[in-house]
């Protein structure tokens, strides 16, 4: 018992000590600054994803492998040497109350990151003036959507996650399959990024070729959200067993479709939807260059929210979002960028669902306050020092 | 063809060469312009760059352009300013291609337009009529090497596109009055000669005042077969098609401000726009052709009549200001004026170099009195005139002190020195004051060399995102101050390392104590305006992107600023760094700064595009290298220090011990 005491004591001194505090700092820096260098070659997703969302990473310095711990790892070990070492074992004086304020303020800030991180939602909707929708996309996730068309339109449709079915890569074959569909569906060789290309009798490729067309590999692109997905797809009839096969492609305009137990399926491979809360009216996108150039001054959008049978007109512009019921609408871009004077153009919105979304003007205020207190208090004592030895 | 249409376009060759810029109907300049002429000329308004500015600060930056300096000589030795250069290109435009304007970079670039260089630099100026032969051929490159993307060019083909660029530019200056110089031959039309009151020959004002009669004219004539091919139905026809060719010529500066106010219409006018104008809305503003016209009577009075030229300048120039005011577009022209006459940043610099050079003498003479005073008031002086810059900048702008990359370099100065100074007040240790001066005469030297290297306005318009005087006044300027306190940090903290490294100041302990506390002092401030700033920038992203922290470059580059300094203060708190180690990580934290300043603007990625500038990539290395320098020598002292220290201490324990044995033997 004693020895397990003596170990927790051993383990809260080692992690609130101020030498542990020491090393995560510069180690986060070293990461900031090798993510920072490596977006020029590999862009931004992907660097995130391996030096920031991460636990661990292997840094390749000149073809010298270089392991590390990811910035992640490190934010969350650091997160409790501040609590420990920052807040509860910090000596509660008026001396430290600055320190212990800005700790609490830097608790506040890094508690929102991970709740950003871990439950927030984040895509876009885009739209032409008068179109509306309910519902936004992710920039980055897709997902494989099933609907039965009928005579009256949509009667059902099942969503699958990516989760379920991007481990088929290759020749390994994932199964999707639903009590209440007459159908399964078995997927294989999902591509982060491809294209359909027709196949000639001229070439070969190491992927299927369906009605003539394949999927052809491409690198990810350093921009993620201009990857497209692709993946090939079998449905088998559940009673006769009949398999038909099928490509998914992420920017297909018109869906592939099943038809069986009597009834037409549309599936589609699409980025991942999340339902508003509210409906969003584009009225009119307005677009203003400053005089005689192209670059442009502002741009916003008029939008008309309608939710439960009401409907208010709101704008939303550059630094002006809107947020409404946890959501937070931004103007995030427009297009089409060969547009013409006069042609129709379309708003994006950038939406966001994020339960932090405050938290770091909070966290920002009291880091200020703590710091302000701290060092104000310590320059009235040096000032008064030199005036005595002056 | 008639013959009235021809003997107009012969007339307007003659007169003009249209896009050509020396003509043998140009006259030469004899006298030097005028102080009245120029007081007019730097104060008249145009819109360029997305804002309405005095034509001074145009010439400015286009000569400054072209030339890579803002005076040029003449070949008779005549220094000419901007304005005065800017007056001749449009005026005398013959003797102005004899100017060497154009600073070419590279010999290569001339050479692969076949053009003769013999005698020239690598890095040298020609004139327009020297590069004339090969202008064919540079437009050809320039086009070609465009469809090159930017980061790949090589030297060469940016300097030839940049070459290509400005000899663009001096004939679009060159040509813009064509239409003031050309006479219009009117033909021998009864209606014609009836609108034109019986005159052979009008001014483009004249045919823009009646476009909409002509236009009439035309449809009626066109109206009647008998009339429809008639020569006079031609004879307008040609009238609209010369104007028009001339108006083409003038699209360089938008000298006509809109008679509506400024909500309807944001664009000024060139004299194309202006001839567009009449025929669209069925009349012109008589402000415009009021301008037409002096411009008109200028280029008919330029070289021969001064008085005459002045007033119809001043005409031209309470025309344009007659309209732009009521916009509230002209309450700021002479600000302007005022700011760049005044040459603040000069003043400063020479006050700086002033402050530096009494502090130096003062390091050899430290009782003296009057060097103290001297180098601490010539510092004020010089920090109050860059100050005085930056107020006169906000109020011209309308914005808080930095928006640009260019303003972030004067309020760091400002800043970093005026903070020197209160902790020369405070301590009086006669050590902060230097590092006030060579704070001073770094940045202003930075600022100077940064406008050279840009050679673009430094009061450009916003893009969008930066359309924001709240954001501006927060993160900005408070992320700004951060960058100044971590500068000046590493400049005390090089100062610390320096003296020790070369053994100045040996047994003085106080005077490294209290510059050991000056840096922990500063790390401190700019901990707490760097934090804030990255954070406050944060909350900014958060409200225009839709995430507060997205691990762009440039927030990056706050973060490692924030990173060093709490490490700094983390290791002297916990007793891992003592005075000497805070001055060596403080003196790194420079490079730590500086990398984020501009080096993370070097990369070419990230949202924050805006802020991105080439061609400094030499400047910041070098830097680098002599603040790592500076950190090495610090580690050589430290260690020479410790050495020394052990010395004693083992000669006195070997004493100890002969002593031991001498007793036991005694």
């Amino acid at each position: 018992m004693s020895f397990l005491r003596s170990l927790a004591r051993r383990l809260f001194a080692v992690l609130s000590s101020i030498g542990l505090a020491c090393v995560l700092i510069i180690l986060l820096g070293i990461l900031t600054w090798l993510g920072t260098l490596e977006q020029v070659d590999y862009g931004l997703y992907e660097v995130q994803k391996k030096y920031f969302e991460s636990f661990f990473l292997v840094h390749d310095a000149g073809g010298v492998p270089i392991p590390l711990p990811g910035a992640n790892l490190v934010l969350c070990v650091l997160a409790v040497n501040l609590i420990l070492g920052g807040m509860v074992r910090l000596r509660k004086s008026w001396s430290k109350a600055g320190i212990l304020v800005t700790h609490l303020g830097i608790a506040m800030i890094l508690l929102s990151g991970f709740v950003k991180m871990y439950f927030s939602e984040d895509g876009h909707v885009t739209l032409y003036e008068n179109e509306r929708a309910d519902w936004f996309q992710s920039y980055f996730r897709w997902e494989i959507a099933i609907r039965e068309e009928a005579a009256g339109g949509v009667v059902r449709e099942y969503v699958v996650p990516q989760e379920d079915f991007l481990d088929a890569r290759g020749e390994r074959v994932v199964r999707l399959a639903n009590d209440e569909l007459p159908f399964e569906l078995e997927v294989q060789h999902v591509l982060q990024n491809c294209w359909p290309s027709p196949k000639g009798p001229m070439f070969d490729v190491d992927m299927p070729v369906v009605d003539g067309v394949y999927l052809e590999r491409r690198p990810m692109a350093a921009e993620a959200e201009q990857n497209v997905a692709g993946l090939y797809v079998a449905s088998v009839d559940a009673e006769s067993g009949a398999r038909t096969p099928g490509i998914l492609w992420g920017l297909e305009s018109a869906p592939w479709t099943v038809e069986a137990g009597g009834g037409r399926w549309a599936v589609t491979l699409r980025k991942e939807r999340y339902p508003m809360p509210f409906t969003l009216v584009l009225d009119e996108f307005t677009k203003e260059d400053h005089p005689r150039m192209n670059m442009p001054k502002s741009f916003s959008s008029d939008v008309t929210v309608e939710e439960d049978g009401s409907s208010r007109p709101v704008e939303i512009s550059m630094n002006e979002p809107l947020r409404d019921r946890g959501l937070v609408l931004y103007q995030a871009s427009w297009g089409p960028s060969t547009a013409g004077p006069g042609d129709p153009l379309f708003s994006t919105f950038s939406v966001v669902r994020n339960p932090a979304d405050q938290m770091p003007l909070w966290g920002c205020v009291v880091t200020a306050i703590g710091l302000l207190l701290h060092f104000l208090r310590k320059l009235a004592r040096h000032v008064r020092a030199e005036g005595r030895t002056a | 063809m008639s013959s009235s249409i021809l003997r107009a376009l012969v007339a307007l060759a003659l007169a003009t060469g249209l896009t050509a810029p020396a003509s043998a109907a140009d006259p030469d300049r004899t006298e030097p312009w005028p102080e009245d002429v120029l007081a007019l000329a730097e104060s008249l308004p145009v819109q360029d760059g997305g804002r309405v500015k005095p034509l001074s600060t145009y010439a400015a930056f286009t000569l400054l352009r072209l030339n890579g300096k803002r005076s040029l000589e003449t070949p008779s030795g005549e220094r000419l300013g901007p304005t005065e250069w800017l007056l001749d290109v449009l005026f005398f435009p013959r003797d102005a291609s004899a100017y060497e304007c154009f600073l070419v970079q590279n010999d290569e670039v001339v050479e692969a337009l076949g053009i003769e260089h013999d005698g020239k630099d690598r890095r040298d100026r020609y004139t327009f009529d020297a590069l004339r032969p090969g202008i064919d051929r540079m437009f050809e490159l320039a086009n070609e090497y465009s469809r090159v993307e930017a980061s790949r060019r090589s030297p060469m083909q940016q300097q030839t596109i940049d070459l290509a660029t400005n000899i663009q530019s001096f004939m679009h200056l060159a040509g813009h009055l064509d239409h003031a110089r050309a006479r219009l031959i009117v033909g021998e039309g009864p209606a014609l000669e009836e609108l034109f009151g019986g005159r052979e020959e009008v001014g483009f004002h004249d045919v823009v005042e009646t476009a909409s009669a002509l236009a009439q004219l035309y449809r009626e004539l066109g109206a009647d077969p008998a009339t429809a091919e008639s020569d006079e139905r031609r004879e307008v026809a040609g009238l609209f098609r010369s104007a028009a060719s001339l108006a083409s010529s003038g699209d360089a500066l938008a000298l006509f401000p809109p008679t509506t106010p400024r909500e309807e219409d944001e664009e000024w006018l060139t004299p194309e726009d202006v001839l567009a104008g009449s025929l669209d809305s069925g009349g012109v503003p008589p402000e415009h052709t009021r301008i037409l016209a002096a411009f008109e009577r200028m280029v008919e009075h330029q070289g021969d009549d001064p008085a005459a030229f002045r007033d119809a300048l001043a005409d031209a120039h309470a025309a344009a200001v007659g309209l732009a005011e009521p916009r509230g577009e002209y309450d700021k022209i002479e600000l302007e004026v005022t700011y760049y006459k005044a040459k603040l940043l000069t003043w400063s610099l020479a006050l700086f170099v002033l402050a530096f050079l009494s502090a130096a003498f003062l390091w050899l003479k430290p009782r003296s009195r009057l060097l103290y005073g001297l180098s601490n008031a010539a510092a004020l002086g010089g920090a109050l005139a860059v100050s005085a810059a930056i107020v006169m900048r906000c109020i011209i702008r309308g914005r808080p002190p930095v928006s640009t990359l260019y303003e972030t370099v004067l309020f760091v100065t400002a800043t970093g020195t005026l903070v020197a100074l209160a902790i020369e007040l405070i301590g009086r240790r006669r050590i902060a004051v230097s590092a006030a001066a060579i704070l001073g005469v770094v940045g202003v030297f930075i600022a100077n060399g940064y406008e050279v290297l840009d050679k673009q306005d430094t009061m450009p318009s916003l893009v969008a995102v930066l359309d924001t005087n709240f954001w501006l006044a927060t993160h900005v300027t408070t992320i700004t101050i951060g960058y100044s306190a971590g500068m000046l940090a590493a400049l005390l903290a090089s100062i610390y390392l320096l003296t020790k490294a070369l053994g100045l100041k040996r047994g003085d302990r106080e005077f490294f104590r209290s510059l050991g506390k000056m840096v922990y002092g500063v790390v401190c401030f700019a901990l707490i305006f760097s934090l804030v700033g990255t954070i406050l920038g944060g909350i900014w992203a958060n409200d225009s992107w839709g995430r507060f922290w997205g691990w762009d470059p440039k927030e990056n580059g706050a973060l490692l600023i924030c990173l060093s300094q709490i490490a700094i203060l983390h290791g002297r708190m916990g007793g891992y760094l003592r005075e000497h180690g805070v001055c060596m990580a403080a003196a790194f934290g420079g490079t730590v700064v500086a990398f984020s300043w501009w080096g993370v603007n070097l990369l070419g990625v990230g949202l924050h595009s805006y802020g991105f500038t080439s061609g400094i990539h030499s400047a910041l290395w070098t830097y680098y290298g002599l603040q790592w320098g500076v950190v090495g020598l610090g580690a050589l002292a430290a260690w020479r220090e410790r050495s020394l220290a052990r010395e004693p201490a083992r000669a006195e324990a070997g004493g100890r011990d002969i002593e031991r044995t001498s007793g036991a033997t005694s």
